[in-house]
């Protein structure tokens, strides 16, 4: 596991950040993977091609040309916009929040809209893990993580937001959730979406759901969702 | 960045001259039974886990014994009884826990490559002292992939079980093997066979992140035995026994966690994780298994005893290698010995299936 020795939090988030696109760019010679932790990066190599000591060094020799201060390309993202909906049966957890954050349940959502997140990385199953939502403080868990959160669930922990691709356990709060299919094996690739990709999420009224269940959410130029009651923008890129 | 996600294993590829499409009727299914092979490549930054056999050293054997790559398309068996019935004849081999394997109610050895007749019943049952057996077939199953891979990754839709009544589409050049004295051949195989051994399991392990802040950790995992409990999957191995929790260390940030990763969760239990992990986690890891002995722990069984051995890396490092000598050692000879005797290999410069 690497990670970046000094700094704040936020410092070192954006270092792991940073030394996972280095290390996807330069391919040491013997890795085979990595996994983004929060603020460390998991590196998976052949100890057979390469030794610890080596790769240790191929790292640090990359970081030290490259840079740890970012210089990711602007505009080398796509912009998704991410429709929602909210009711007592999609957002079991949003008095919650509300009342964690001392806020009411309609400024929860509309500090969530009005946030631009990026997508640091994809969690398990592809889950895209965004920050930051403007709230004004942490998220807790759930006390008793819940068995089984159906896909598309939109849900919060500290100021981080993520979407869950597939059913399965959380300890995130659920505090809506999208008509859309967000990822999808049969699709090539199986999400439109990649890391330092932006969303928006959008509030829709119940009454659009049937409508744009099911949809994949698409890339760029895609225009096959739109919304009707917003002319000119459409669901998924724009 | 993107290979092909999901693509009809063999379709659009030109059919060699030699090799002929054969059925294969499967007629008992077992317990669970998949498509199986190494797993994933390049799939764990995109947050889906590598997966593959939970036993790589016996689903490589299988490969490597009917003269296939090792990251071919196998057969993981887990339990019950498999038998199936080809419509011409296929080069097998069974690996993995020990088990009964017939053909035409013949008994057949595991571990060697095994001539079958057309039409010829093959019976794989009474696994015992493992969890898992590998059956390859001499060419390339058809079978679907993502990301690159035949291996199942149920929870994104991509389950890969194998039902009874299902006709699997084999394609091979094998076309059957005749000796003028022998209906089976015998292949004197340098072929590392694990031990599956009745008694407790000894798991090498090197230190973790957290080894120190658990005090006395290092001690109960030398001396004290651990069993495998029901609740163990391919996620992870869970095993009832002493533990200690770290002390002063805080909320632990979630971060990226190896296969054979031994974790404390907040509950008194050890957890092993294994190829299907979940791939990022907050609890305490307060130590490793070794590489080489992921492939015994892919096998135990609920009720397994388990020792464990506190190694180097260096040591660590060493018996992988050992192992990977050993494989590649078997490679050669199953290559000069096909070649011999006229069996089918698959082409070694061909290119094994891009990752995406």
């Amino acid at each position: 596991m690497v990670s970046v020795a000094a700094g704040s939090a936020e410092e070192r988030q954006a270092g792991s950040r940073r030394l996972r696109e280095i290390l996807l760019e330069v391919r040491p010679y013997g890795l085979q993977d990595v996994v983004a932790g929060v603020d460390s990066l998991l590196v998976e190599f052949d100890c057979l091609a390469v030794s610890h000591e080596q790769l240790a060094q191929t790292i640090r020799l990359a970081v030290a040309g490259l840079g740890l201060d970012g210089h990711q390309a602007d505009g080398d993202f796509t912009q998704f916009v991410i429709p929602m909906v909210v009711n007592d049966e999609f957002a079991p957890d949003l008095g919650d929040v509300a009342a964690e954050l001392g806020i009411r349940p309609e400024e929860v959502l509309g500090r969530l809209e009005a946030s631009e997140l990026s997508i640091n990385l994809l969690a398990s199953a592809m889950a895209p893990m965004m920050g930051t939502v403007q709230f004004p403080g942490q998220v807790s868990r759930c006390k008793e993580p819940r068995t089984n959160v159906a896909s598309g669930s939109v849900m919060v922990a500290g100021t981080n937001a993520i979407i869950q691709p597939f059913p399965g356990p959380t300890g995130w709060k659920v505090i809506g959730r999208t008509p859309l299919t967000i990822c999808d094996i049969h699709e090539d690739p199986a999400t439109s979406y990649k890391p330092g990709d932006k969303v928006h999420f959008k509030v829709v009224p119940e009454s659009e759901w049937a409508l744009l269940e099911g949809q994949f959410l698409r890339a760029a130029n895609a225009r096959d969702v739109v919304d009707p009651s917003d002319e000119g923008t459409s669901h998924g890129a724009v | 960045m993107h290979g092909t996600w999901w693509t009809r294993a063999m379709k659009g590829l030109p059919m060699a001259q030699s090799e002929q499409t054969v059925a294969i009727k499967v007629t008992e299914h077992g317990w669970l039974s998949t498509f199986q092979d190494l797993g994933r490549e390049h799939s764990e930054f995109m947050g889906v886990p590598c997966g593959g056999a939970a036993d790589q050293h016996s689903a490589a054997l299988a490969n490597i014994l009917v003269g296939n790559h090792r990251s071919a398309t196998t057969i993981e068996i887990m339990g019950g009884r498999f038998a199936f019935t080809p419509q011409a004849p296929v080069l097998i081999s069974v690996t993995g826990a020990p088990a009964d394997v017939t053909v035409n109610g013949e008994p057949v050895r595991l571990w060697e490559p095994v001539c079958v007749p057309s039409k010829a019943r093959v019976v794989i049952a009474n696994a015992r002292n493992g969890m898992r057996n590998y059956l390859a077939f001499n060419g390339s199953l058809s079978t679907d992939l993502f990301m690159g891979s035949a291996a199942p990754e149920a929870r994104m839709g991509f389950p890969q079980v194998i039902a009874a009544g299902q006709a699997l589409e084999l394609r091979t050049a094998y076309t059957g093997f005749e000796h003028p004295y022998l209906t089976q051949p015998l292949f004197r195989l340098p072929v590392p066979v694990p031990a599956f051994s009745p008694g407790p399991w000894t798991v090498d392990i090197v230190e973790g992140p957290e080894t120190d802040a658990a005090e006395g950790i290092r001690e109960l995992l030398a001396t004290r035995e651990y069993t495998v409990t029901p609740t163990s999957n391919h996620v992870g191995l869970r095993l009832d026994g002493p533990v200690v929790h770290p002390k002063g260390l805080g909320e632990i940030v979630s971060h990226g966690v190896p296969i054979g990763a031994f974790e404390i969760p907040h509950g008194d239990e050890l957890i092993i994780l294994g190829r299907y992990r979940t791939l990022t986690a907050g609890y305490p890891i307060v130590a490793f298994a070794t590489k080489a002995c992921l492939p015994m722990l892919g096998q135990a069984c609920p009720g397994q005893k388990m020792r464990f051995r506190w190694v180097t890396h260096q040591h660590a490092v060493q018996t992988h290698r050992e192992e990977q000598q050993r494989l590649m050692a078997l490679e050669e000879r199953v290559g000069n010995l096909f070649a011999a005797v006229g069996l089918p290999l698959q082409a070694s410069t061909a290119p094994q299936s891009a990752a995406a």
